[in-house]
């Protein structure tokens, strides 16, 4: 065959329909295809949007969140679903504490790199965690910067008042091996309208939670405050910000804290251990 | 048949004391490892040296290793057909077979990580296509199908020569006769096993390169340091296929002078694939260099802690022995052999040596991008057993690696023990049937369609009758009363900071409409995604205060609160105006209806009064998931799915084509042809 001019338009023009029509195929196929549905797990019993403020300044470390906490959930040993880090993030800035829970990101790296959906976001705000379809393969730890997730090595110690409850997805015991297991903040807790372990238990009240539509948010010594107020008036910040998870967790900064730093304490303790 | 054929038939029936005693080595050493395994499945993954910190380790390490393996044999071999190199020959079944191999060993790897492998079937069941362990599923399971199809197809013509072979037991020329599917060699026979081959080399090499992309995505989809790399995908093919082409190397030698393939396996071929090799580590100390240079030029926030640890400190030794012994040495020794006249007589040796290296090297390399990482996390280890900061294998992940190599082996001398090593028909130089051979066009790049999305604003906000509460009346001597009413004022905007990067380009309304409206949402899809209400109702509380005899009472104190859900939100009080009234205006960003209570604590003279109702804020968003979430979607999200699900569903597509319909169906109908002739004639 001779190479023509109008041959060779005729060849491009043909390729430009067939493209086309693929296109409009596909587009077809999928406008049948994908009518995205909520599955029902995932839609929340209310249609509030939870929020947690942790107040820096407030935090003395006595972690007594972490202790209610496991209590609460029965977390396995040498697991904390809130933990109480103690950060320094230069030289010559003070030492703080920084309990840190899930973040229940509103972009969630755990959830997005899950291969069966155990872990979801729920319509409230909270990532869930369903340890009955978890596989173990621990994408989510890998993929959570806030070292927020543990893992199950081996079967749990169990104890009789953990083991008379059926397992649910809103309390996640009885544990099991080899899943992976973090903070859900306490959705039973949030049905009867109380706040989360954490939070309610916090001493120094330093642990505020609410409903972002509810725009208040409060603590466990009865203090309501405006959530868009708090955080707003005092700098609040959100945990690696940079990295576009957007935690639902909000940090005020521990400016003017009321309570030692964590090396004043370590001295205080080191002094109380030595009495020169 | 001749010498050389002679000697390769003859690996068939290798039974020898020395065989023996090598598949029950390795054997055992497999046993071995069962038995570590079902240690770890009684116990758990405790058994490990696993912990939260560092949740992956030697198995993960070596499912990246083996997938690396199994790269070079096929895509080298296709690559190599596809070109029409004729020294090719001997050595692709070989190279095939390491990466059928390598890929049973690889996927199983993965499993053997997996705290649940009972529950290993969900992640057919509840698929989620935007995670990369799904798409390592998909890819790896596709490329396995096609290298054991792209193994098979050549191998035909061999398993019919074998069904002749008087020397093999009857049994067994009876399952090579069944597994050539009765080939007879007929020209149009030939035709369709070369069409079927040229089609599968074509598709599987995007697929090859696939394959190691996404076993890189594991990785670099995370926010870790070290791993939130965007060279990560080239960089570990390129790996991959220096592992992978050294592997060959490697085999090339062991084979060549165990079984004496000393007439299939001439200097050319190392010599060649040498040189491939050398390319190749010189590509990868080139990608070396980029991936670790731009970081360590920056030296930034997390990484800073990684590479002072890998080029400095705990990790330092590990780090410079790889580089030096897995990618420099084995390149200069190279260099030397296939360089200089002088040494060249050293090429097989040599050679040899450097894959043994280049292999080593690969696979510590690949347990120093797993595990160097995971141990420098973004926030710091604390509040765990000392031990949980560092990793050390347990002697189970040890045996299982063991086990894991043994496999590979055990596996790799079967393969060579039943089907001749290298293609018999192929090194024949019997040309099959002139005829013009069709070439398939290869995948061009995938277009992705990237989601832009213009932030639509706009939930409306309803607003709601006022309904109006009465103040109780006080029995008592100089009651008061607090009459509350409530309304809406037009709602604000939320506060938007101003941001030159974020808002449209003026003067350019046919762009937006072609990347943002026009472009890839043309599905439905997100029903499930929230837009935040991009305004918020502003809420107008007044009270009158009155007292018994209906005279307005002026500049007195009204305190207003609000009952949410977990407590009453105190405003705080307002003075009453001349008239006694009093407004608070709500700006909070609020969503439903709240009772406000409105009270007067009353003073000396008139008593406490309290107001009460019930003021509707705007309605509440619907129930819906973030906006801010990328791919966090529970349905399938079809920006990442169709590329994904086209790329793999094509493959298919054409293994079905080259093994079903031409090798199966038309080579049965070619025969059915040929042994009806005589009759019409």
């Amino acid at each position: 065959m001779e190479a023509t001019r109008r041959g060779f338009i005729q060849f491009l023009a043909r390729g430009t329909g067939l493209l086309l029509v693929s296109w409009v195929v596909v587009r077809t196929v999928a406008a049948h295809l994908f009518h995205a549905k909520l599955p029902p797990r995932s839609v929340a019993p209310g249609k509030q949007r939870w929020v947690m403020v942790i107040d820096l300044a407030k935090c003395d470390g006595c972690r007594d969140c972490t202790k209610a906490c496991t209590k609460m959930h029965f977390v396995p040993p040498m697991q904390e679903w809130i933990k109480v880090y103690e950060i320094a993030d230069n030289s010559a800035a003070g030492s703080y504490f920084l309990p840190r829970t899930c973040m229940h990101c509103d972009n969630p790296p755990c959830v997005r790199g899950c291969p069966v959906g155990a872990t979801y976001k729920r319509t409230d705000g909270i990532v869930m965690m369903d340890q009955e379809r978890c596989i173990g393969c621990r994408n989510c730890i890998a993929q959570c910067p806030y070292s927020a997730r543990a893992f199950n090595w081996s079967e749990p110690p169990h104890t009789p008042e953990e083991l008379a409850q059926p397992y649910s997805v809103e309390h996640n015991y009885p544990h099991r091996k080899g899943v992976v297991e973090k903070c859900i903040l306490c959705p039973e807790m949030l049905r009867m309208g109380m706040l989360p372990g954490c939070a309610e238990h916090c001493t120094m009240g330093a642990i505020y939670f609410g409903d972002e539509f509810e725009d208040a948010v409060t603590n466990s010594k009865g203090d309501t405050v405006q959530f868009s107020r708090i955080a707003a008036k005092g700098a609040g910040f959100r945990l690696m910000e940079e990295l576009g998870t957007e935690p639902r967790i909000y940090y005020l900064p521990p400016v003017n804290r009321k309570y030692p730093s964590p090396t004043e304490k370590h001295q205080h303790d080191a002094d109380m251990a030595n009495p020169a | 048949m001749n010498q050389r054929e002679n000697n390769l038939m003859q690996t068939l029936d290798m039974s020898n004391p020395k065989f023996r005693a090598w598949v029950g080595l390795l054997g055992a050493v497999i046993l071995w490892g069962a038995f570590a395994y079902s240690l770890q499945l009684r116990h758990g993954l405790a058994e490990t040296g696993m912990r939260d910190q560092i949740s992956w380790g030697l198995y993960i390490s070596n499912f990246v290793f083996f997938i690396g393996i199994s790269h070079a044999g096929t895509l080298i071999s296709a690559i190599l057909r596809v070109t029409d190199a004729d020294w090719r020959r001997p050595i692709t079944r070989m190279a095939e077979g390491i990466t059928v191999v390598a890929l049973c060993i690889g996927g199983t790897m993965v499993l053997i990580d997996l705290g649940r492998p009972d529950r290993a079937l969900n992640l057919f069941r509840y698929p989620r296509i935007q995670s990369p362990i799904v798409w390592d599923v998909l890819s790896v399971s596709t490329y396995l199908s096609g290298c054991l199809i792209y193994f098979y197809l050549p191998l035909m013509p061999d398993l019919a020569i074998l069904a002749e072979e008087a020397n093999l037991g009857s049994f067994r020329r009876r399952v090579y006769q069944l597994l050539s599917l009765g080939w007879t060699g007929t020209p149009g026979e030939w035709r369709l096993l070369e069409k079927a081959i040229s089609v599968t080399a074509v598709m599987i090499i995007p697929l090859a390169i696939s394959v190691h992309t996404v076993v890189s995505w594991i990785f670099a989809m995370t926010l870790r340091p070290g791993w939130d790399s965007s060279i990560f995908g080239p960089y570990f093919v390129v790996g991959a296929i220096y592992s992978g082409a050294a592997a060959v190397v490697l085999a090339m030698c062991i084979l060549r002078s165990v079984l004496h393939l000393e007439e299939y396996l001439e200097p050319v071929h190392f010599r060649n694939l040498g040189l491939l090799l050398l390319s190749f580590s010189l590509l990868y100390l080139y990608f070396n260099v980029n991936e670790y240079l731009t970081v360590a030029y920056k030296f930034q926030g997390g990484e800073k802690l990684l590479l002072d640890r890998l080029f400095s400190g705990d990790y330092a030794p590990y780090f410079w022995t790889v580089q030096v012994v897995g990618v420099l040495l084995p390149m200069l020794l190279m260099m030397a052999v296939l360089g200089p006249k002088r040494y060249r007589h050293f090429t097989v040796p040599g050679l040899g040596l450097a894959s043994f290296l280049a292999i080593a090297g690969a696979w510590a390399k690949r347990y120093l991008i797993v595990v160097p990482t995971l141990s420098s996390p973004f926030l710091p280890i604390q509040r765990v057993p000392e031990s949980w900061g560092h990793y050390t294998p347990t002697w189970i992940e040890w045996s299982i690696t063991a086990a894991a190599f043994a496999a590979f082996l055990l596996l790799y001398t079967l393969l060579v023990k039943f089907f001749p090593v290298v293609s018999v028909w192929e090194t024949r130089h019997m040309e099959p049937p002139a005829e013009e051979m069709e070439t398939v066009s290869g995948f061009g790049p995938r277009a992705w369609g990237s989601a832009a999305r213009l932030s639509l604003i706009l939930v409306g906000i309803l607003l709601v009758g006022a309904t109006l509460a009465r103040a109780e009346e006080k029995p008592v001597a100089g009651p008061t009363t607090l009459s509350v009413t409530w309304s809406n004022l037009p709602s604000a905007a939320v506060p938007k900071m101003e941001d030159a990067r974020t808002d449209p380009a003026p003067g350019t309304p046919w762009q937006i409409g072609a990347f943002a409206g026009g472009m890839p949402h043309f599905w439905n899809s997100p029903g499930n995604a929230a837009k935040s209400p991009g305004v918020y109702p502003v809420v107008s509380v007044a009270a009158q205060l009155k007292d018994v005899k209906g005279q307005a009472l002026s500049f007195q104190p009204v305190k207003f609160k609000l009952k949410t859900s977990l407590g009453w939100l105190d405003f705080g009080a307002r003075p009453t105006d001349d008239e006694g009234k009093v407004a608070l205006v709500v700006r909070d960003r609020r969503y439903g209806s709240y009772p406000v209570s409105v009270a007067y604590p009353g003073d000396g003279v008139h008593q406490p009064s309290l107001g009460e109702t019930i003021v509707e804020f705007g309605l509440r968003p619907a129930a819906a998931l973030p906006e801010g979430g990328v791919l966090t979607s529970p349905t399938f999200t079809p920006e990442i799915g169709l590329p994904f699900v086209l790329f793999y569903g094509s493959m298919w597509c054409v293994f079905a084509y080259s093994l079903g319909y031409l090798v199966i169906w038309k080579m049965r109908a070619a025969r059915q042809a040929i042994a009806l002739k005589p009759d019409t004639q």
